[in-house]
């Protein structure tokens, strides 16, 4: 069942100026899988992200969605982002509407879908939010904690074959973490495939089949977390490793 | 004559009646050439301010890169004339221009486009302002779920912008409703010129412009109570409504 390829990218690179940020980075992600991306700041695991849903443009390689590889056309981007969903560490909701149209904006201008329609998929994953009593308000009266579970009803909205989590508690007090990630955990038991960037190794060891740790650059280690957090095979896994338990 | 005016205060009433049809055609044509050049000239500001926001990517097609680039340049030249010279001399050049390439053209309609221009060149950089001001986390937030650049402009980021400019956007109006008083040197019947004609007759010029004075006055002022008000409304309402339909236990 978890042999389904989504995405596969291929030497995927990217540069900002002389600096190189991602250096020919391959992996995949298969259905139904939660993979965690840890690694110290800098290390190019939110650019991985943010190159993944094109974002970002790739300085070099591919990305393939279904074994198709992923074209240069907007409109061929665009229509692979409406699946490809991602949730951002700043929230970025659309701080000129409710929590309800935040929701309905994008079903409604991208997949077209009838008001009724979006209504109902907007108070449905509203609700597995625990956010539907709050419809009517605008995201400057919510805390950060509520504002992410609304982006992340806002993601799910679209249906998305993959939803991208590019460090989602980072920008929270350490209060509203534990909301945010018990959203993500119970949202990990239904199928949905996730890719998490994410800085919570007590979640990742829980909730990932594969942990990705990032360096340099480069994917050094790539393993379920068991493996992963008890006997890695890169040395400087192991010493983040190490400072992570220490601290 | 009895009832010869004494002093200021009474030349300015008697001159206010004995002209009012000047007067109240004066303020027409002000009103008609603020409103109309201030409206046309924002649509321009918009466009402006949206082709200098767009960003030329290296693999749009050929055709469009050479389109918008040229469009850039034209906004670029554009706004820097018209915000590096005086409208009083713009007026003239376009009045004269036009008249010298053989084109009949009435002194409002010069006064309509000169004002179109001006405002045009303004509101280019307010827009532009106010594009930048949207943070980019919230395009982003759009792009990413597949809304195309273009819809991510014109619902998430224009109806933002649009509502932080307008405190800006009342003070370009309230300017042109002023410097339309420059469009006398074209002649456009507008409120200076009427006073200066108005004041011609008995040599009561103070008075006249007085009149005026007062008559600009009245018109800004209400139309600035009236945008404050309208602002405020824009603004919404600060707290909102808990849907008690849709709350269960564990909220």
């Amino acid at each position: 069942m978890k042999n389904e390829e989504i995405i596969r990218v291929e030497e995927l690179s990217k540069s900002f100026g002389e600096h190189e940020v991602l250096r020919k980075i391959d992996f995949e992600v298969n259905r139904g899988e939660v993979i965690c991306i840890l690694g110290s700041s800098g290390s190019g695991k939110s650019t991985l992200l943010r190159c993944i849903n094109r974002l970002e443009k790739p300085s070099y390689g591919r990305v393939f969605f279904h074994g198709k590889e992923l074209g240069k056309s907007q409109k061929e981007i665009n229509s692979y982002r409406s699946k490809v969903g991602m949730v951002f560490q700043s929230f970025n909701l659309f701080n000129n509407m409710t929590v309800l149209k935040n929701c309905m904006e994008c079903t409604r201008k991208v997949l077209h879908l009838p008001k009724e329609e979006a209504y109902d998929r907007a108070i449905l994953h509203l609700k597995s939010v625990g956010m539907a009593p709050y419809i009517n308000a605008l995201p400057a009266q919510l805390s950060g904690g509520q504002k992410q579970r609304v982006a992340i009803a806002r993601g799910l909205c679209m249906n998305p074959e993959v939803l991208l989590f590019d460090e989602p508690t980072s920008a929270l007090d350490p209060e509203m973490v534990g909301e945010v990630l018990n959203v993500m955990k119970s949202l990990s038991k239904t199928g949905l495939t996730m890719l998490i960037v994410t800085h919570e190794m007590g979640f990742a060891r829980d909730v990932s089949d594969r942990v990705l740790f990032m360096d340099k650059g480069y994917i050094v280690e790539d393993a379920p977390p068991e493996k992963f957090f008890t006997s890695p095979d890169n040395s400087r896994t192991k010493e983040f490793l190490s400072r992570y338990m220490a601290g | 004559m009895g009832n010869t005016p004494n002093g200021v205060f009474e030349w300015v009433l008697f001159i206010a009646r004995e002209y009012s049809d000047l007067f109240i055609t004066g303020t027409i044509i002000t009103l008609a050439v603020a409103v109309i050049g201030t409206l046309i000239g924002f649509v321009l500001g918009f466009v402006m301010g949206i082709v200098e926001d767009t960003k030329i990517d290296e693999d749009d097609n050929i055709v469009w890169k050479v389109i918008l680039g040229l469009l850039k340049g034209i906004c670029k030249i554009y706004i820097e004339i018209f915000r590096d010279t005086p409208m009083i001399v713009q007026a003239m050049i376009i009045y004269f221009g036009i008249r010298q390439c053989g084109f009949e053209i009435d002194p409002i309609a010069a006064g309509i486009i000169v004002t179109t221009l001006n405002t045009g060149a303004y509101m280019a950089e307010t827009v532009r302002g106010g594009i930048k001001s949207i943070d980019v986390g919230q395009r982003e937030g759009a792009l990413a779920m597949g809304m195309s650049p273009v819809s991510v402009m014109l619902f998430i980021v224009l109806p933002q912008a649009f509502k932080n400019i307008i405190p800006e956007m009342v003070n370009m109006f309230l300017t042109n409703l002023k410097m339309t008083s420059v469009l006398n040197v074209i002649g456009v019947k507008e409120l200076f010129l009427q006073a200066k004609t108005a004041g011609g007759t008995y040599y009561k010029y103070l008075e006249s412009y007085l009149t005026i004075a007062v008559i600009y006055f009245v018109l800004c002022f209400v139309f600035n109570r009236l945008f404050l008000l309208l602002e405020k409304k824009i603004a919404g309402k600060k707290d909102y409504v808990l849907a008690v339909e849709h709350m269960d236990n564990n909220e």
